[in-house]
């Protein structure tokens, strides 16, 4: 009898593990870092709409470190650039995106970043950026950073000023206001798409009417 | 010179019956890890919903821990009636009913997105629909819908929180910065709040003279009277605040940031 229950018991631990590696070699991990994650009703709507995604299982977000973590079926190979994609709809921004394959192989976003050399004439300016929270800030300054040529940036919450350092031979303060009104937010020489605007999370709408 | 001392006397006394009530805070308590986005009393003390945790905390008065709910789906501004707590998940679309450690799900005939704040009064429910810019009502016989997205009056950008009371609904139109004020067939009355610079307005208590409301992202509670007039700022040691609950004579704002709890009670 005991023989017969160690038997059992041996080849459900055999069928359970199978499964679980059946689980895991179908399924691609994700690990996406998003910035500014500030007021619980949007940072939760983000989660709720990833969780629209068909086949998407495990959806865990840290409203701490704003690390949000999944599984989508290797099948449908979701790409870093479809993530981001679908984070930026939903009006955030994307930091990084990490995803290990079911076979091992891992993935990861790459940042533009500028390059300071020898020839380089760094200048700094600052403008006007219409903005309300801590989700906005993070908006601003991927979007300033992103500009080639902009080694730093920092938008301030309560003046609405954004701070940039630039490189002058590879770009100037318009190109970077430029790029911050595509991302929704109004510079004082730019304004912002209205429908990119209205696509902004609740807590971002900074403009009065 | 008796009459002019008698008549001085009345108008002092007169004077301070009519005095404003205000707020004092009496002291500040530490939730450790919980970060408290709805409030509602409980028999022992309060209930606490904590979204990021997705669980709901029974506490004393003290800030002691006496129960956990745990593995739910967001849960929001909570709400507690009769023995029954209601609890709506804002991501899974359902407000959960909790009496005696059952567990249901409250019946609806139409579709949440995103419910975050729920009230009950005898057979009338009430649901912020916050995705869906709208507010249910059920009059105990039948749901309504009230409101639409925009930004006119009777219509909402996000709807938080809800309350019933007396013969009215009273809403937190948090992304329109404001509260309204709605009667039960789901006409607009009164807008309160829209003057003084709120930037998302997610929570609200109502009582028969006052009306509270957390100003979210400019760390203060405003508290109006019903003719939307302020009556007192509420600023300091509040962090992100998002709800409020006015229970046995003292006043306890949450704070979302500084994960802890105001508790106030009225200057004498």
């Amino acid at each position: 009898m005991k023989n017969i229950i160690l038997i059992i018991s041996l080849f459900t631990s055999f069928l359970f593990s199978n499964s679980i590696n059946a689980q895991s070699k179908d399924m691609d991990n994700f690990t996406v870092r998003v910035d500014g994650l500030g007021c619980p009703f949007c940072a939760y709507g983000l989660e709720k709409k990833f969780k629209e995604l068909k086949g998407i299982k495990k959806v865990t977000i840290d409203m701490e470190t704003g690390i949000m973590n999944f599984k989508f079926p290797t099948a449908d190979v979701l790409s870093i650039e479809t993530i981001e994609e679908q984070v930026e709809k939903a009006g955030y921004t994307p930091v990084s995106v990490k995803i290990t394959r079911a076979d091992g192989k891992e993935e990861n976003s790459e940042t533009q970043k500028t390059i300071v050399n020898n020839e380089s004439i760094l200048k700094d300016a600052t403008f006007p950026v219409g903005g309300n929270c801590d989700m906005c800030k993070a908006r601003i300054e991927k979007a300033a950073l992103g500009t080639l040529g902009v080694t730093k940036a920092n938008w301030d919450k309560e003046s609405e000023v954004l701070s940039i350092s630039y490189d002058e031979n590879q770009t100037n303060p318009t190109s970077v206001e430029i790029a911050v009104a595509k991302s929704g937010h109004d510079t004082k020489n730019n304004k912002a798409k209205n429908s990119t605007y209205e696509d902004l999370p609740a807590c971002c709408l900074y403009r009065d009417n | 010179m008796k009459n002019i001392l008698i008549l001085g006397f009345i108008t002092l006394l007169f004077s301070a019956c009519e005095k404003p009530m205000q707020w004092q805070a009496v002291k500040q308590l530490d939730l450790g890890s919980i970060t408290p986005i709805g409030i509602a009393p409980s028999e022992k003390g309060l209930w606490l919903a904590d979204g990021d945790h997705n669980q709901v905390i029974e506490i004393d008065f003290e800030g002691n821990v006496l129960q956990k709910i745990d593995s739910l789906e967001r849960p929001m501004h909570i709400s507690y009636h009769d023995n029954t707590l209601y609890i709506p998940e804002y991501g899974s679309d359902n407000i959960l009913k909790i009496n005696d450690g059952q567990k249901t799900t409250l019946s609806i005939s139409d579709s949440l997105d995103a419910p975050a704040g729920v009230d009950i009064s005898g057979d009338e429910i009430v649901i912020a629909d916050f995705y869906k810019h709208r507010v249910l009502f059920y009059d105990g016989k039948e749901w309504k819908s009230i409101g639409k997205k925009g930004k006119a009056n009777g219509e909402f950008h996000y709807p938080t929180d809800v309350q019933l009371f007396n013969d009215k609904i009273i809403v937190a139109d948090a992304y329109n910065h404001r509260v309204q004020i709605f009667d039960k067939s789901g006409s607009h009355l009164t807008t309160v709040g829209h003057l003084e610079g709120m930037n998302a307005a997610t929570g609200i208590f109502v009582t028969d003279k006052q009306i509270y409301t957390t100003d979210f992202e400019n760390n203060r509670v405003l508290i109006f009277d019903w003719e939307g007039n302020v009556m007192q700022t509420l600023t300091e040691n509040i962090q992100k605040p998002t709800d409020i609950l006015v229970h046995e004579n003292n006043l306890y704002v949450i704070n979302y940031k500084g994960k802890s709890m105001n508790v106030y009670k009225v200057l004498k």
